[in-house]
């Protein structure tokens, strides 16, 4: 469904809800997906799918809420969802909720944002895709034929519509795509396995990397990485200067610390008070910096909130001080912080949260790196910089943490867990390998840690942000690798039983 | 019309007489599922806020599985199109064609069998969607009565009916009717207590749910003393589902052993290789009436049966749907669903209660952070807990935050690790011998 088709309903819909006193939100979406998964040179699921349909927020004019979502666009459905969500936000009004009445201060916006792809959703026909991605998946087993590969594509396109009782009416369209190569090892019994990833809009990545082969080149080093990880020692725990990937830098800063100064946090966040957002605090060294927001051609862009609202960027971070969060309309003012566009859905039938798009950690002190090199060529290089520049701490093992496998904080206390794919002694001049342990530790000192970086930015380091239940796109980096001083309170590793 | 009847229609037709020949269908299976939910959720002590408002959503959508009278095949999802027309679903067949991928073995669609009994639809749940929702309401509000002082409540209380719609060319036609309850509540993040059943609550058993999760978070407010590398690690229900789900069921997913991706070979299966500890099994249950695993018929026919994957320790097989099933040379077996309808089984089994007097130093991990970051294939983790309790001569006694290594695959391969069970899940207490240290 495109985006007039899409505007039309949701203006229908709006009519509906016109002599309602209170106030109502609607969001229309169109959903187009086409994936593709191969194993071992063959296809195992090539699949097409399409969903849309739109969500009613009412709010009673004393600020409770109410939802109701269908997946049928008719007028007649949405008269019936009108009213389902009026009654529901009556109903709570008598359960005595938090009532909530900053829509009403938005300002109205009209806009319609044009689809950035440079390639129309299915401009290239799904057979010519299949075959493409058939090249590319038998490309690995040539390039490295000890690892079991299995390859998938995925290309989708979200189109939505938001409109508002004061005549707010946006609507945009969201393409993505991205081609993944998962390559699986053994060595002496055991196993471990690899994802590597390639992201942009739309099928112009499968061009690109029969050109290039980046990717392949990637999962290829990857593969051999894990290869050599499955029969590494497990690392002693402690607390050690690290060297950290982009990707791990982007969980850091969306796990450890995006999270934290979401709007909606703030009542439980480590970095809110009574409250409201700790402006002014010193979380990072100078020169650190958090910055979050969409950018075009990104996995996670989305140029206006799921409520209508420009997605602005914002500094979070700068020079080593807290000076903002991500603020939905809802909870942002009460957190202290502006209103910033940031509510997220995953979809028409969720509610939007307060939340990031691309979060990117970058520090002023700034070693260069040559870029384009094999992984461990690139790791040995990493070593003879740090050691021209007396970046290595001496008489300790200073460990690179190489591929993010995810993770997890708790905003509250401010713990955190990340997951590397191995870890590299880049002190020992044989480049010890060991297993991968879990980085764990608390956010503001894990950002105290920070003291410089290595190599250009890199912000294509994607992935599925889960919160309150919603798979939302999410991606970030910073530049090719973070330095971290050793710390107290951020360790590696644990002993096994 | 209805979209199951839709959908119906057309493939017949594109069986049978089909317009275009290009389009003629030699065989097909469709799921189209119809439901409707109806939640709540509480944040920060505040019933039904402006991120938790009461919601009500309708859905009727599916998936298809088409085989071409030239032997490909297409996979799509799909949904209640109200205006379609012929025109419409012509250009749908046309658009799935160019969609068409060629997999042998995949397009075998079962011939029918008998299904069994299974009770998966509580009327309760149906009455709450249909309009009678106090019970969703009232719940929010005994918790946050009943919460303790200074503890900030979050949760979610959610109601699902629907009718599921299985058809199969082979001339399986059968639709049932389903329903979902699902409720979880914590206090300040850091303890929480989840119910999932395909029926509603029984008061006893929130009642219990309430009770024990009081307790821990009392326990909670106290220091306890650091752990040391003797300290017996116990996980809670909740921390073996997840587990199960991280590390087995990846494991013995059909697909994945035959491609060679997960821990176990096809040859670990068929010479029965011991993998656990003799004294565990592990079953695929999803005839237990009216739990969340449950179901009556999977999604390409198949109906549902008990299958064993681990007997006494050893590989029995993994669980395999139709083309895995096909190319394994075996029937197809029964699914979990997610780590849901995955039993796990000891021959000494205690309940908790005792199981909890005989430990004199142990730790008891509520939830954990990261877990689903660990490799599944290589079976180890490397956690960090914080907000544990420890336990000290039977007794829990305080908080303590520790970090957890080890291997799951060891730790039910060990003839340590006992197992105690719940009045309150499926999935048991795990007592295991494990790297635990301060975190």
């Amino acid at each position: 469904m495109e985006q007039k088709e899409l505007k039309t309903f949701v203006q229908t819909v709006l009519t509906e809800a016109s002599t309602f006193e209170g106030y109502v939100i609607v969001r229309a979406q169109s959903r187009r997906e086409w994936s593709m998964r191969l194993s071992n040179g063959r296809f195992e699921r090539v699949s097409t799918g399409e969903d849309h349909g739109f969500g009613v927020q009412a709010f009673t004019e004393s600020g409770a809420t109410g939802f109701a979502s269908s997946d049928v666009l008719e007028k007649e459905v949405g008269r019936k969802l009108v009213a389902k969500a009026i009654q529901l936000a009556r109903r709570n009004e008598a359960l005595g909720t938090k009532l909530n009445r900053q829509i009403w201060d938005t300002s109205k916006v009209i806009a319609e944002e044009v689809n950035p792809a440079q390639k129309a959703f299915g401009e290239v026909p799904l057979a010519d895709l299949e075959e493409q991605v058939m090249t590319l998946h038998s490309r690995m087993k040539t390039a490295f034929s000890q690892a079991v590969w299995q390859t998938s594509y995925r290309q989708a396109e979200e189109v939505w519509c938001i409109g508002r009782t004061d005549g707010t009416l946006v609507s945009f369209a969201v393409p993505r795509a991205v081609l993944m190569h998962q390559g699986t090892v053994r060595a002496e019994g055991k196993a471990q396995s690899t994802l590597s990833h390639r992201s942009g809009m739309d099928a112009s990545i499968l061009y690109a990397e029969l050109a290039d082969h980046s990717l392949e080149e990637k999962a290829v080093n990857r593969a051999k990485f894990a290869q050599a990880v499955c029969t590494a020692p497990q690392l002693p725990s402690g607390h050690y200067p690290l060297i950290i990937d982009y990707g791990l830098a982007k969980g850091l800063a969306h796990e450890a610390f995006g999270h934290a100064v979401e709007s909606d946090h703030m009542n439980e966040s480590v970095l809110g008070e009574k409250g409201k957002l700790r402006i002014g605090l010193r979380v990072a060294r100078p020169g650190v910096h958090i910055i979050d927001g969409p950018l075009v051609g990104d996995w996670a862009y989305q140029p206006y909130s799921a409520n209508g609202l420009l997605r602005e960027t914002v500094t979070i971070v700068k020079n080593g001080v807290l000076e903002a969060g991500l603020g939905d309309v809802f909870s942002g003012p009460e957190a202290g912080m502006p209103v910033t566009g940031a509510g997220r859905a995953e979809s028409y039938t969720n509610v939007p949260l307060p939340r990031m798009s691309n979060i990117r950690l970058l520090v002023d002190r700034l070693l260069p790196l040559p870029s384009s090199l094999p992984l461990m060529d690139e790791v040995k290089s990493i070593r003879e910089i740090l050691l021209t520049n007396g970046e290595l701490l001496e008489g300790q093992k200073n460990l690179l943490l190489l591929g993010y496998r995810g993770g997890q904080v708790n905003p509250k206390t401010g713990d955190f867990v990340f997951q590397c794919d191995g870890i590299i002694d880049v002190a020992d001049p044989d480049l010890a390998i060991y297993q991968p342990s879990i980085f764990s530790g608390k956010i503001l000192s894990a950002l105290e840690a920070i003291r410089g970086g290595l190599g250009e930015g890199c912000f294509d380091a994607i992935g599925t942000c889960g919160k309150g239940g919603q798979a939302v796109p999410s991606s970030g980096g910073s530049h090719r690798y973070l330095l971290m001083d050793p710390d107290q309170q951020v360790s590696l590793g644990g002993t096994l039983g | 019309m209805k979209l199951v009847a839709q959908l119906e229609d057309l493939f017949y037709r594109c069986q049978q007489a089909p317009k275009d020949e290009n389009l003629r269908l030699s065989a097909w299976r469709l799921l189209v599922n119809e439901s409707q939910v109806v939640s709540l959720g509480i944040k920060d002590n505040s019933p039904g806020g402006v991120y938790t408002p009461p919601s009500y959503r309708q859905k009727e959508s599916g998936e298809v599985f088409l085989v071409w009278a030239d032997g490909t095949c297409s996979e799509a999802i799909v949904q209640l199109q109200p205006q379609s027309t012929a025109e419409f679903w012509e250009q749908k067949m046309q658009q799935w064609k160019q969609a068409a991928y060629t997999d042998p073995e995949a397009s075998h669609i079962p011939a029918p069998e008998p299904l069994p009994l299974v009770a998966v639809e509580d009327r309760i749940v149906r009455e709450i969607i249909e309009g009678d929702d106090d019970v969703i309401f009232d719940l929010a509000k005994q918790w946050l009565e009943e919460k303790p002082d200074r503890a900030k409540v979050q949760g979610s209380i959610q109601a699902a009916w629907g009718y599921r719609n299985v058809r199969t060319s082979t001339g399986l036609a059968v639709t049932y009717q389903q329903s979902q309850f699902v409720s979880w509540f914590s206090f300040d993040s850091l303890v929480g207590g989840g119910f999932a059943k395909r029926r509603l609550i029984l008061p006893e058993e929130q009642k219990k749910l309430w009770a024990q999760t009081v307790k821990r978070y009392e326990a909670l407010a106290g220091e306890a003393s650091a752990v040391n590398p003797e300290t017996q690690v116990i996980f809670a229900p909740a921390m073996t589902e997840e587990l199960l789900g991280q590390f087995i069921v990846p494991n013995f997913s059909g697909e994945r052993v035959i491609e060679g991706q997960g821990a176990f070979s096809k040859e670990n299966f068929e010479t029965h290789k011991e993998v656990f500890h003799p004294q565990f099994s592990l079953t695929i249950d999803p005839l237990q009436p009216l739990e969340i695993g449950s179901y009556m018929v999977t999604s390409e026919g198949v109906p549902a049966v008990q299958t064993t994957l681990v007997q006494e320790g050893k590989l029995q097989t993994p669980f395999l749907r139709v083309k895995d099933a096909l190319r394994w040379g075996l029937k197809p077996t029964g699914l979990p669903h997610g780590a849901a309808g995955l039993y796990l089984r000891h021959t000494v089994e205690e309940t908790w209660n005792k199981i909890l007097s005989t430990i004199e130093d142990g730790v008891l991990i509520l939830s954990v952070l990261g877990l689903h970051t660990q490799d599944a294939v290589a079976g180890s983790y490397s956690l960090s807990a914080p907000h544990s309790l420890r336990i000290i001569k039977g007794e829990i006694v305080g908080r303590v935050d520790v970090k957890l290594s080890g291997n799951f695959f060891r730790d039910l391969a060990a003839a340590t690790t006992r197992l105690g069970r719940s009045d309150l899940s499926l999935h048991p207490y795990l007592v295991v011998r494990t790297g635990v240290q301060k975190l």
